[in-house]
């Protein structure tokens, strides 16, 4: 049998803790901005080496509005930002080990 | 008369809503962990080979729509937008704008893969697939020009544009030199590049896809009343999701597309 309704489902005011669709838009705005850049810059300018540390650091900085704005880790509780640090944490491994056994290989030429 | 004053939102294993609402989300953070090294391993795997064949990687990359890319990335961000948006939706037990911010993220993720069906249609048409076609597609193209000085070949090859154009600067660019000489573009290492488009970008358009099923779930049980305010965190765990996948989209994007940035044809 279903539990009754509770008291506090009909009390809380859900909408307390609710997104301000002007930071939204804003927020939107500078993830969309940060994309033509990525790609302007890429394609326009002949960037050589540098090309995939500003990829990657336009691509992280989008991730970072993306995860802090959107999916709420600004207002999140800290054991959700520990969780979603950690997942940064590991994939800092896989690449560490992985890349430290490739890294000292002989290169193959060719 | 609501759908809660028959079911209540509060499971009986939760002391308080906002605790099943924490440990919601703490559920999808988990399992969003998991996605980030499954992921993880294709970006490590594409790192390696990346750093040991960087000019074929770039010139394989160049080769790429870029256009269709960009308009698919512009697709996703928006749709994470709508998605945010419908988390306030279900907070304020908007039913009207929650139905419209779902079916819009759902038909921006369907959008994206319609764009990307199109980008998948033209490279299997210009053979632009590893295996067999792309290796016939090159032979014939190196076939064709065999023998003919560079210019010849050069101006052969705008007489005749049914070579792809992949096919094209492989062989002028390999023409006179063989493997081990520089500016020698190694063919197999294109293919390489090609596994991982194909699989990285295939792979995360099958969570797009599962992420559009999601969305078309949340749309039936609001339909069935089953979103009140109360359960806005059912709505945000299936956000949660969605916006991984973009994520995911923002780093994939310019590693496979851009990697031969400034690379001029």
């Amino acid at each position: 049998m279903a539990h009754p309704q509770t008291n506090s489902e009909s009390t809380i005011d859900f909408t307390k803790d609710a997104d301000d669709p002007v930071s939204l838009l804003m927020v939107y705005g500078a993830i969309v901005a940060l994309t033509l850049l990525t790609v302007g810059v890429s394609t326009q300018m002949a960037l050589g080496a540098l090309a995939l540390p500003i990829q990657l650091g336009i691509s992280a900085t989008q991730v970072c509005l993306v995860g802090y704005y959107f999916m709420h880790l600004k207002k999140g509780e800290r054991v959700l930002v520990l969780t979603a640090l950690s997942s940064i944490f590991w994939m800092a491994i896989l690449f560490v080990l992985v890349l430290s056994d490739y890294l000292t290989r002989t290169m193959i030429v060719g | 008369m609501s759908a809660s004053t028959h079911h209540s939102v509060l499971k009986h294993h939760f002391d308080n809503l906002e605790q099943q609402h924490a440990a919601e989300r703490l559920g999808m953070w988990m399992f969003l962990a998991t996605e980030v090294l499954f992921f993880g391993g294709l970006f490590g795997g594409y790192t390696v080979y990346r750093m040991w064949y960087s000019e074929a990687f770039a010139v394989a990359s160049s080769h790429l729509n870029q256009t269709i890319a960009t308009i698919n990335t512009l697709l996703l961000i928006t749709s994470s937008l709508t998605m945010t948006l419908a988390i306030r939706s279900a907070r304020f037990g908007d039913k009207g704008g929650l139905y419209r911010n779902l079916l819009l993220t759902a038909g921006l993720g369907t959008a994206f893969m319609v764009m990307k069906g199109f980008e998948y249609a033209e490279d299997f048409h210009e053979h632009y697939v590893p295996g067999v076609l792309f290796q016939r597609a090159h032979d014939s193209a190196a076939e064709a020009v065999a023998g003919l000085s560079r210019l010849e070949a050069e101006d052969f090859f705008k007489k005749n544009p049914q070579h792809p154009e992949w096919a094209r600067e492989l062989v002028l660019a390999n023409h006179g030199k063989s493997l081990g000489d520089p500016g020698y573009v190694n063919a197999d290492h294109v293919q390489l590049f090609l596994c991982f488009y194909y699989i990285m970008t295939g792979i995360h358009g099958i969570h797009i896809i599962v992420g559009i099923g999601c969305i078309l779930w949340l749309v039936l049980e609001t339909y069935r009343g089953m979103i009140p305010p109360a359960n806005y965190s059912t709505v945000e765990v299936v956000s949660l999701y969605w916006h991984l996948v973009d994520a995911i989209w923002l780093f994939l994007m310019p590693l496979l597309y851009l990697a031969g940035a400034g690379l001029v044809h």
